[in-house]
């Protein structure tokens, strides 16, 4: 007996060789050590070239608004994927499309004077448009292009998406013409209010009031409502959902919806904030939101949006931290480089993401 | 009867759907321009034939009934279609009257593409009443015609669709053809017209009776191929067969600059580095199974840096500049280096990945390649990469004596490159490690469980489609003698996927027609250029509900799926042999 269970340790041993481990571990020690070096860099420069505390300040307030407006389009991925299993490489143009969509009654309005003569209820309704146009992009993509594959092999969704995204785009292109267009904002929006005595753009104020209320909202209805247990029953197990007498194909559809929805605020928040709209504004805030959702846990919606917050802040405060320092020189063009480092290195030690379960399915 | 016609409602307005789309995205004023067969015939016309026909024909179509397939009779499907070529028209005419009542002016700020062309095109310069009449009228008797069309016994409808096929694409080729029956030296006037550069109808009715013909040969010798028992043995593909076509082909390739001009070779360029990239792909996609989305970044690792190694100059306010960094090695030497860079950075990414699920792999496979074009972009490695400008005086690949900077030369060293490429998929595919791919593919934890080592042979994968692309990525940065980031954004990533996909995953000749697809075509059609990517996002879709294993499927996976047919095929003779001895034996009871 002895003999048998030394070799079974044996054989163990031998098969668990920490390879893996070991360069996994010298991974994330020299990450470490990069990060605590480049910030000791930065943070001891020479005071004239150093930030002011106050630019620290306006970095992380950023980094917090346009970290909201991620978290909302990363629920969008999250939904989807807690319940079909597959990355919708698409959300980014449905996103797009309500930022175009509310342009042309932001630009009429801007022309009339509605915007700045009733700033609170033009944005409401803006807001209310770009829902109502990416709900529809996001149920017809559902339709047309995902339903038909039920079941397939995971890739084949997947493969499917990017064509989709890509014909989104280009369908904008065509429709709308392909150059970037400057999206008006209210006269009240402009300049700074001061909140606990911080100066804050009133932009970012505004964006952060309404991801809260719709953070909330979708919250009360996922927890709360009919709809929203028949979801989570779909996302649990699709089969024994049906069996439990709730339509799958339904909820499916209420959950693009749903994403649909959170996807047009995000999209007017994020074209009131960079003030910028182009057929192309989808694929990085696309990107960058998938990150988050993976961050956070996919599949978790306090998950996508703590994981939407802390890339919006590393991506607004990161760069200036790790980089100036060690004299980089424009360390904002590397922002993009802070989040696709952060997708595979979180991909790497905890693919199940922080608030996930920590062990990622396999296969 | 209301009933009846339902199929035929919602095709008319899906189609209606389809040409109010087409219209507002641009492609019906883009392609009016082009014209096909005599004067009548242009391709925007066409496209505007196509959706209330397609409408029909899909309404048409035969359904499974309570277990058995109906196909609706000639006066059903003429009813039906007529129905859905009239909404499709209505849905056309409903669309104008809008634009007419807001008025051209008013929607074009929104809609680009609304233009007095767009209206003169919809309603045939006969305004507004006129012209809705004629696109419900005319949309009814598309919607009739197509409607029968689908009523038709296949065995007969097929040739015909092949001779149209043939028409058409002659037709959309006319920038090459005619000038390739020029350097032949053959008579020509007949076929294409000198004046609308089209087909002549002569020309032709020629051409489609001809193809049509063949069709209907080289189909009926298939099916009846196809009929003949298995046990006879049918080989796959006949040994001479493919040694002929195979010849065939490469002196065609051989032969394609001096027969059609340097245009042609410069698209033909293009599309061999494309291919290179796509055979690369094909590894890692195709064979292994392992998805990957940032295919471009080899493509960039192997211009950057056969552009470094021969001592390229990079462009900066001061002029040209020496990199930080660089070599002036000679061009084949350089790239060796690059393949086995390419090799090496292909397996080091994959590396730590590997354990990952594929939809993740791919992602982050995305992710990489966004870095490096941020990384080549960026200023902080300007000194090496030239930043946004990129570099300058790429190599021209000197081999005694001979540039390969002209579109022909190019064309040649490319052709080279991609049979090399193309040997080494095909020898690959059936060899141990192909084997193991397969196996990866297929099921990964049986493979595991079988003793493949996976984790090795996902390396391997990685490394040799790195090693192909990078290989691409050289022979592009030769051909265009300079390197900027632009050139490798991950819309190539998707181009190459696209190429694959279309073409068959695993399939080698699958790949190649692909490439000559996706790239070739949009080169050679005019006007098509602005449409590219629109396409390319519609191929991926519809391939992937319509058709997942591609025009040319992999050889081994048909094979595959013939077994499981062949299986059922047997299942259902047995079950059929016993329904019979069981109907004969009830008989035999009941009689007394």
């Amino acid at each position: 007996m002895s003999e048998e269970a030394t070799t079974v340790r044996r054989l163990g041993r031998v098969e668990r060789l920490p390879t893996r481990r070991i360069v996994l571990t010298a991974l994330s020690l020299g990450v470490g050590a990069a990060v605590a070096y480049g910030s000791y860099r930065t943070l001891t420069l020479p005071a004239g070239a150093r930030y002011s505390g106050s630019a620290w300040r306006d970095f992380l307030v950023l980094g917090i608004a346009q970290g909201a407006v991620y978290a909302l389009i990363a629920l969008g991925y999250t939904l989807v994927y807690g319940i079909l299993r597959m990355i919708n490489f698409a959300h980014g143009e449905v996103f797009m499309a309500g930022a175009f969509g509310s342009f042309f009654f932001a630009d009429a309005w801007k022309e009339s004077g509605f915007l700045d003569r009733r700033p609170l209820l033009a944005v409401l309704l803006l807001v209310l448009i770009a829902m109502a146009v990416s709900v529809t992009v996001a149920v017809l993509l559902e339709r047309i292009a995902y339903r038909p594959l039920r079941g397939a092999p995971r890739l084949v969704p997947l493969i499917t998406a990017i064509g989709a995204s890509l014909f989104l785009q280009n369908t904008f292109r065509g429709l709308f013409g392909a150059q970037t267009r400057g999206y008006p904002k209210p006269r009240v929006l402009e300049g700074t209010w001061s909140i606990l005595g911080i100066p804050v753009q009133r932009v970012q104020v505004i964006v952060l009031v309404v991801a809260g209320v719709a953070l909330i909202a979708l919250t009360l209805v996922v927890a709360r409502t009919k709809t929203g247990k028949a979801m989570r029953a779909a996302a649990q197990d699709q089969e024994i959902a049906s069996l439990m007498g709730i339509d799958v194909d339904r909820v499916i559809v209420t959950t693009f919806v749903v994403g649909g929805m959170l996807a047009g605020i995000a999209g007017v928040l994020f074209a009131l904030t960079f003030g910028n709209i182009s057929y192309f504004m989808g694929f990085a805030p696309g990107i960058t939101a998938f990150t988050a959702a993976v961050l956070g846990g996919i599949g978790s919606i306090a998950g996508a949006a703590v994981g939407g917050l802390i890339i919006g802040v590393l991506q607004s405060v990161g760069p200036a931290l790790l980089l100036t320092g060690i004299h980089v020189p424009s360390p904002f063009q590397l922002k993009d480089v802070v989040t696709f480092l952060i997708l595979i290195l979180v991909l790497l030690f905890r693919p199940g993401g922080i608030l996930g379960t920590g062990e990622a399915e396999k296969v | 009867m209301r009933g009846a016609l339902r199929p035929g409602a919602r095709a008319g307005l899906v189609g209606g759907a389809v040409l109010v789309y087409l219209a507002l995205v641009g492609m019906l004023v883009k392609f009016e321009e082009l014209r096909l067969v005599g004067s009548q015939v242009t391709r925007g016309r066409l496209l505007l034939v196509l959706p209330p026909f397609a409408a029909s024909f899909f309404a048409v179509r035969p359904r499974v009934i309570g277990g058995r397939v109906e196909q609706p009779g000639p006066g059903v499907a003429l009813a039906l279609g007529a129905v859905a070529g009239a909404l499709v028209g209505a849905v056309g005419s409903v669309g104008l009257a809008l634009v007419e009542a807001i008025g051209v002016e008013r929607i074009r700020p929104v809609f680009v593409a609304v233009s007095p062309a767009l209206v003169e095109t919809l309603t045939f310069g006969r305004g507004a009443a006129a012209g809705a009449a004629i696109l419900v009228v005319g949309g009814a008797a598309l919607g009739a015609a197509g409607g029968i069309w689908r009523a038709i016994r296949h065995g007969l409808r097929r040739p015909v669709e092949v001779g149209l096929l043939t028409v058409v694409t002659l037709a959309m080729l006319q920038r090459i053809v005619p000038f390739m029956l020029d350097e032949l030296r053959l008579e020509r006037d007949w076929l294409y017209s000198r004046a609308t550069r089209g087909l002549t109808w002569t020309g032709a009715v020629v051409v489609l009776v001809v193809a049509t013909a063949a069709a209907a040969y080289v189909l009926d010798r298939r099916e009846r191929r196809a009929l003949a028992p298995a046990a006879e043995g049918r080989p796959e593909v006949r040994g001479w067969r493919r040694t002929a076509l195979v010849t065939i082909a490469v002196v065609l390739a051989a032969a394609l600059p001096q027969l059609a001009g340097s245009i042609v070779s410069e698209i033909m360029g293009t599309v061999g580095v494309f291919l290179l990239l796509a055979l690369g792909l094909n590894i890692v996609t195709g064979y292994a199974g392992m998805l990957h989305l940032g295919f471009s970044a080899f493509f960039l690792i192997g211009a950057y840096a056969v552009a470094l190694l021969t001592g390229a100059n990079l462009v900066t306010a001061f002029g040209l500049v020496a990199p930080r960094f660089s070599a002036d090695l000679n061009f084949y030497l350089a790239l060796v280096l690059v393949v086995a860079i390419g090799a090496a950075v292909g397996a080091l990414v994959a590396a730590p990945v590997l354990r990952l699920r594929g939809d993740y792999l791919a992602i982050v496979t995305l992710a990489f390649a966004q870095i490096a074009v941020i990384l080549a972009t960026s200023s902080w490695l300007q000194p090496i990469t030239g930043g946004p400008q990129g570099l300058r005086d790429v190599t021209k690949a000197p081999l005694l004596g001979l540039e390969f900077r002209s579109a022909e030369r190019f064309y040649y060293l490319v052709l080279a490159f991609c049979v090399l490429a193309v040997f080494v998929s095909w020898r690959l595919a059936w060899s141990r490690v192909g084997r193991a791919w397969n196996a990866m593919r297929e099921d990964e934890q049986v493979a595991d469980a079988m003793g493949v080592p996976t984790g090795r042979y996902k390396m391997l994968g990685f490394a040799i489609g790195g090693a192909i692309g990078a290989l691409g990525g050289a022979l592009f940065a030769v051909k265009v003698g300079t390197v900027q980031p632009g050139s490798f954004e991950i819309i190539q990533s998707i181009t190459v996927l696209a190429v694959v996909i279309l073409g068959g995953l695993g399939s080698v000749p699958g790949v190649v027609l692909g490439a000559l697809v996706l790239l070739a075509l949009p080169g050679l059609l005019s006007q098509l250029e602005e449409f590219r990517f629109l396409i390319y996002g519609a191929v991926l879709v519809a391939i992937m509900i319509l058709r997942p294993q591609g025009l040319i499927p992999n050889v081994r996976r048909m094979r595959e799926l013939r077994e499981e047919e062949r299986t059922q095929d047997a299942w259902q003779q047995i079950f059929a042999a016993r329904q019979e001895r069981e109907a004969a034996e009830e008989a035999a009871e009941a009689a007394p």
